[in-house]
């Protein structure tokens, strides 16, 4: 089981969370003219690394608060977790 | 009108599990409260009111995880930042709430009716929690509070008391009688008594 520590709470267990996806992906500028393609590569073109990912994470158990989490996708380990508004480094 | 309690038809009076040759003092006491005021209040984000500026029948609100602030009568929550859940017996402090926490700075949501509430006592509060939920309640002592998933129904727990341990579960009424069903069956190797 993962443990992951909320920025709110503290370490928490990863059953209080729900995986909500790459953090990385921006969605594009309101009002811009964007194509189709451009469209479907942010709804649906994903990486998949192996190694460090940031990626987003509710805690839907616990303070209800999105978050972010840098994570090793191979081993599991998590270097750092982040408030939804702080910057990464 | 009758108001109709949220586990009124799985609590039920009397000993259960390991309780023979057993003292009362011995056994894990299960109840259900009934008739609390429970009110949820969240500060909106555009919000410029001071949280430390609000005294609410001389209690403080602060926004600090796990922090419970208590008086005799009312109990408030740490819920998320900016989110509290104020517990009272005192079903007409509501009023004075509305008009404590104006609805320009705060969302002030009435859930008496939307949530069941349980209360455990005795010397295995601790041992029940861990069984179903995966928080280290070692850490837990007197007015913190955690929200957190209890075989896998999401409640909250109200440290009142550490000796004798005491606490108070609360759950969406909807998974209430699951909860207290969970909640009987991990207590059945210690032996309770529902009052």
């Amino acid at each position: 089981m993962l443990y992951i520590f909320c920025p709110h709470c503290g370490l928490r267990s990863q059953n209080e969370f729900a995986y909500g996806g790459d953090a990385t992906v921006k969605r594009p500028e309101l009002n811009k003219e964007i194509s189709d393609q451009e469209w479907n590569n942010f709804v649906y073109l994903r990486k998949s690394p192996r190694g460090k990912h940031l990626e987003l994470w509710h805690h839907i158990s616990g303070c209800r608060q999105w978050i972010k989490v840098e994570r090793d996708t191979s081993t599991h380990e998590i270097f750092k977790t982040y408030k939804a508004d702080e910057l990464t480094e | 009108m009758t108001v109709i309690s949220a586990l009124q038809n799985v609590h039920i009076e009397g000993s259960f599990g390991n309780f023979e040759n057993k003292s009362e003092n011995e056994l894990l006491k299960i109840k259900e409260l009934k008739n609390l005021l429970i009110v949820q209040i969240v500060q909106y984000k555009n919000s410029s009111i001071k949280i430390d500026d609000i005294n609410f029948n001389n209690l403080k609100f602060v926004n600090q995880a796990q922090k419970v602030v208590s008086n005799e009568n009312i109990r408030v929550l740490w819920n998320s930042p900016n989110n509290w859940l104020l517990v009272s017996h005192k079903k007409e402090l509501l009023k004075e709430i509305y008009s404590t926490f104006n609805e320009n700075d705060f969302a002030v949501t009435d859930l008496s009716h939307s949530k069941a509430t349980i209360e455990l006592e005795g010397p295995y509060v601790k041992e029940v929690l861990k069984k179903g939920c995966p928080f280290n309640f070692n850490i837990l002592t007197k007015n913190m509070s955690i929200n957190s998933a209890y075989n896998g129904i999401s409640f909250i727990v109200d440290m009142v008391e550490n000796e004798p341990e005491k606490a108070r579960i609360f759950s969406l009424r909807s998974f209430g009688e699951s909860l207290y069903h969970s909640i009987t069956d991990a207590s059945l190797e210690f032996g309770y008594k529902c009052n």
